[in-house]
């Protein structure tokens, strides 16, 4: 038996050592997470009755409970709290950090956690594969080495790596920036996993050691800026590391092929695709971008783009966030139809044949819905760089 | 001279042209006797509808005049006027209602065109008996009643006084200050409650405009608009103000040591001696004895060291009541309210229970000055780890008061800052909404939430007595929907407002209407707040309906605004509808007289007839109504008028 008193002062002493945390005693419970929340139907406690049982000292229930792990980290409850509460970033987290220490979380989660902290990625591989991706690429891919320097220094974290759908992307990425003459390298073996997921699985601890860790060795290249392809790892390296002392430039991709959008529109070659564009919660919501992923798409002549009812700050998550990817069948345990399914059915309305993407999970979750409900054939997954390759290509 | 009428038939947009076939009512109206020539218009009430009537009034001699559009109290004197510029008596228009009464209220087209053929039917037989009628101008006194001397009535008198007004202001208190006197800090700044009520306190003190009578009730008011003769009662203090220097030893050397009376200003928490001041900077500062609880009128026997100690011998047990007569032009009511007895709803166990407070007690309780010397205390003495407020007692409640009393969340709210700032104890707030709707109030409520106030949305079904003087509340959580249990050491009800016990005799007195639960009538509830339905007559504050202090403060200051531009001024025009009585018909029986509500009507004995007054005519026509021989007269409600108007109603 967990005592619910102990349960509620940890849980409010690790709120107060987030930004805003506090914020959470300001709930109006208004239920506009509950809501907003793509598991809102499914889960025992929305983020409104989570902070109730605060009120009635009954966190230890909400522990217990499939609460803390129904949560895609999309951050849409936490956008439109009316009181600043920082749901995803702390509530949640806290209360999987609660979870793991006194009850069970879902054990494809243990799994992933325990490979990262042993192998550096979250798939248990080798560390040695992290270049495998670039196996035929027709052009040396340059992994950096102490005293080299280049401009970007290439984050590609453990999607891009390791997962066979990731490592067509990560591919075609590293062939727009040689079209660019892009001086960029990678780190290799040398990488390790950025971490987000893990931070918001409620790890604190192991984030923080990735993190420190990351920043070490970090110092020992030369580079202007980092460059990355994830916007998972985009939000830790930008909003997180420098935290913990850490204050390198980093950029999603789609913002320098937007900068540099002249260049690449002189030898773009018209497609015929009606496509439309799901903004990553990390990307869009959570940072902001949502202009420079559509400014690359309207630069390729003859595609059609239309929108998803659901866009820019409303975008509706993949489901694969917050470590969600890593714990598939428990979520299918509980939530009926997931959110990548209801995200293809929404992009097929609109009409469009592709979908358009800039995060790999989006890619591997969306791919996988679309042969659940059956639009194989009709909805095809495309990361914006593989249509620029695409709209390149023609013309050769 | 022929009479030449024209019609007039307003759409009023859809609102009539909706229902009402315009065009065939005009057409119809076009035929009925002397009606020279009748028109339809967009909005009547427009410039161009008025310029409309203007005109025809020249080219086609128009002497009388019916406008078919709304009522006769949102736009008769927009077209009295239109007549006026086109060279007409103002009173030969006659107003035909056929939007609120057919076009608003007639579901059926055909048989609201029908019904607004008959009402302007009825409205053109009429006119033709229209008389012209003269009106006069009366002047205006230039001094002001304030009725209530909490911080609305203080606010208007200051506001008038500094104009140059005179105010008398009435206070049934021994001292001045209302509820505001009793709390101690305000919502949502904070700031101290005498902190701010005191400098205006000493302002009605000092300012020579102001003539205040405490202890003192308005017992009679006659005269009319303008012209208010007041009779003011003053109750014997038995501390002459004449003579008091606000020494206070008169209460030091009471025979009674210590204060062993329950203290009504302390809302029963502290006591005092028999003779009191509310608190130390009371205004006036001039003692009170209670009767009831002063030895000497008890017993007569007394040793009176309170007077052996008076060094000006202002202690006289021989005051009697006293009358006061003041003439005044305007009257301002703020006479405020009481809160909700919270022992009515028993299942809090107030009265029961030595731990449960109301909020009232708890502003004297953190009030400095207050029995408690702003300490919190439970019964025992001892300081409490855990309390509960609960809101919404006595209100939003169809068993005692529907309403919301609009303060109480703030003040929980205040009090949960208050009680966790000075002691530390856990609070808990029960709720049902919190409403938190003026200005920085929402931000209030988000900083005591970050405060670490607990808030429970539910209310408390029953408060039990559990060990250790604990008391055991058990609610529903409705957020949880979980019925669950939480053990405090307080409890503080959160209790609503109300009017006054006697409201009834107060507005009897003050000529004033109220709603069923006693708060004081508006002319209109967006458009004249603070204007009364009687002439003259304004109200302010917490009498009207409950509101909090800026509210109170703008609405005193609204009133006080009113009741100047009628007394600065100077004149007002005499009633139009006033009644005249044939001598030769009365017969001297005084219906009349029993009847009329504003004193305007005397018997003359010699002659043996009522006489009118119509200076003090208000043209109600009561008297008009009940008067057996047809003597009275009233002008616009002549029986031709009347009768001329319901054959109109009555003939296909």
């Amino acid at each position: 038996m967990i005592n619910s008193r102990e349960i509620l002062e940890s849980f409010e002493g690790r709120m107060r050592e987030f930004i805003d945390g506090e914020n959470f005693k300001k709930c109006i419970q208004c239920g506009i997470c509950g809501g907003s929340c793509p598991f809102g139907f499914y889960t025992d406690f929305t983020p409104r009755k989570i902070i109730t049982a605060t009120r009635a000292e009954i966190v230890n229930e909400v522990i217990e409970s499939n609460a803390p792990w129904l949560c895609t980290s999309c951050n849409l409850c936490t956008s439109r709290c009316p009181s600043k509460i920082p749901i995803t970033d702390a509530l949640i987290p806290v209360l999987r950090e609660l979870a793991m220490n006194y009850s069970h979380p879902p054990d494809e989660l243990g799994q992933a956690l325990t490979n990262i902290h042993r192998m550096g990625n979250s798939f248990g591989e080798s560390n040695k594969k992290r270049t495998k991706w670039s196996e035929g690429i027709g052009f040396p891919v340059k992994v950096l080495k102490k005293g080299e320097h280049v401009e970007y220094l290439f984050i590609v974290d453990d999607f891009g790596s390791f997962d066979l759908r990731g490592q067509e992307i990560t591919k075609a990425i590293a062939k727009l920036f040689r079209i660019l003459g892009i001086d960029f390298g990678i780190l290799g073996e040398k990488e390790k996993s950025i971490g987000d997921h893990v931070r918001l699985a409620g790890e604190f601890g192991l984030f923080e050691e990735i993190a420190k860790s990351n920043i070490n060795e970090l110092k020992n290249y030369s580079f202007e800026k980092i460059i990355t392809m994830d916007p998972h790892a985009f939000n830790s390296l930008k909003n997180e590391y420098p935290k913990f002392n850490f204050s390198k430039d980093v950029i999603h991709y789609t913002q320098l092929i937007d900068e540099r959008l002249n260049d690449i529109k002189k030898i773009l070659h018209p497609l015929n695709y009606t496509v439309t564009y799901h903004d990553p919660c990390y990307l869009g919501r959570k940072n902001g971008i949502y202009d420079a992923p559509r400014r690359i798409i309207e630069s390729i002549p003859g595609i059609k783009f239309v929108e998803m009812y659901r866009n820019r700050e409303n975008s509706f998550c993949c489901g694969g966030g917050g470590g969600g990817i890593w714990y598939d069948s428990y979520i299918k345990k509980y939530v009926k139809v997931r959110p990548a399914e209801e995200r293809v059915l929404e992009a097929s309305k609109t009409g469009a044949n592709v979908l358009l993407v800039t995060c790999p999970i989006d890619a591997i979750m969306f791919e996988d819905a679309i042969k659940v409900t059956g639009l194989e054939g009709k909805l095809k997954v495309m990361d914006i760089s593989e249509l620029l390759l695409e709209s390149i290509g023609k013309g050769v | 001279m022929e009479n030449r009428i024209g019609v007039y038939i307003c759409h009023c947009g859809t609102n009539i042209a909706g229902k009402v076939d315009v065009e065939k009512v005009r057409e119809y109206a076009s035929h009925l006797k002397n009606v020279v020539i009748a028109r339809t218009y967009m909005f009547m009430c427009s410039e161009p509808g008025q310029e409309m009537i203007i005109k025809d009034i020249k080219e086609y001699g128009l002497n009388r005049i019916v406008v078919a559009a709304c009522t006769e109290t949102l736009h008769g004197h927009t077209f009295r006027e239109a007549a006026k510029k086109g060279g007409l008596n103002p009173y030969l228009v006659q107003m035909v209602s056929i939007r609120e009464f057919d076009s608003w209220v007639t579901e059926n087209k055909e048989e609201a065109t029908e019904k607004a053929k008959s009402l302007i039917r009825a409205g053109v037989y009429r006119v033709n008996y229209h008389r012209p009628v003269e009106t006069t101008t009366y002047p205006v006194n230039s001094n002001v009643l304030i009725v209530g001397a909490g911080i609305a009535g203080i606010t208007a008198a200051l506001v008038l006084a500094d104009a140059g007004k005179h105010v008398y202001l009435v206070e049934r208190q021994g001292f001045i200050g209302g509820n505001m006197a009793k709390f101690d800090k305000t919502f949502p700044t904070l700031d101290c409650a005498s902190c701010i009520l005191t400098p205006k306190m000493s302002a009605v003190k000092n300012n020579p405009n102001i003539t205040l009578y405490t202890y003192s009730d308005v017992e009679k008011i006659d005269g009319f608009v303008g012209n208010f003769d007041v009779t003011i009662n003053r109750r014997p203090r038995y501390v002459r103000e004449d003579l008091c220097i606000g020494c206070l030893s008169c209460i030091e050397n009471c025979v009674y040591k210590e204060p062993k009376f329950i203290s009504e200003f302390d809302e029963g928490i502290g006591k005092r001696k028999p003779v009191y001041v509310s608190f130390p900077q009371a205004i006036p500062l001039v003692p009170v004895i209670d009767p009831e609880t002063c030895i000497q009128f008890r017993t007569g026997k007394c040793v009176q060291t309170c007077l052996k100690g008076c060094p000006t011998k202002a202690i006289d047990f021989s005051m009697k009541e006293e009358k006061v007569n003041v003439k005044v032009g305007a009257i301002i009511a703020a006479t405020g309210f009481k809160v909700f007895d919270a022992s009515r709803d028993s299942k809090y166990g107030y009265g029961k229970l030595p731990n449960v407070f109301t909020t009232i007690q708890m502003e004297r309780m953190l009030n400095s000055a207050g029995p408690t010397g702003g300490e919190i205390r439970l019964q025992d003495g001892s300081v409490p780890k855990e309390v509960a407020i609960i809101n919404c007692v006595g209100s939003r409640n169809e068993n005692f008061n529907a309403y919301c009393s609009r303060v109480c969340c703030m003040i929980g709210l205040k009090h949960a800052h208050m009680i966790k700032d000075r002691i530390g104890a856990d609070v808990t707030i029960f709720y049902t909404d919190i409403r938190a709707n003026g200005k920085g109030y929402e931000e209030f409520y988000r900083k005591i939430m970050l405060e670490g106030v607990n808030f429970v949305r539910g209310e408390v079904a029953s408060i039990i007595p559990s060990e250790n003087n604990r008391l055991t509340i058990i609610f529903e959580d409705t957020l949880l929907s979980r019925v669950r249990k939480k053990e405090v050491d307080m409890v503080i009800l959160n209790v609503g407002l109300e009017p006054h016990d006697d409201w009834e005799d107060v507005r009897k007195v003050l000529n004033l209407t109220c709603t069923k639960e006693g708060w004081l009538m508006e002319k209109h509830p967006k458009l004249a707040p603070v204007t009364s339905l009687s002439d003259g007559r304004f109200i302010a504050g917490a009498a009207q309906f409950p509101k909090d202090i800026p509210d109170t403060v703008a609405q005193a200051e609204a009133a006080a605004a009113e009741a100047m531009s009628l007394v600065d001024r100077g004149v007002v025009e005499s009633e139009p509808n006033v009644i005249s009585i044939d001598e030769n018909k009365c017969s001297g029986c005084k219906m009349c007289i029993s009847v009329c509500p504003f004193n305007a009507i005397t018997y003359n004995e010699e002659k043996n007839i009522a006489e009118v007054n119509i200076g003090l005519c208000k043209g109600c026509g009561a008297c008009n109504a009940v008067c057996p021989s047809g003597a009275i007269s009233q002008n616009n409600y002549t029986d031709d008028e009347l009768f001329a108007e319901i054959m109109g109603v009555l003939r296909e």
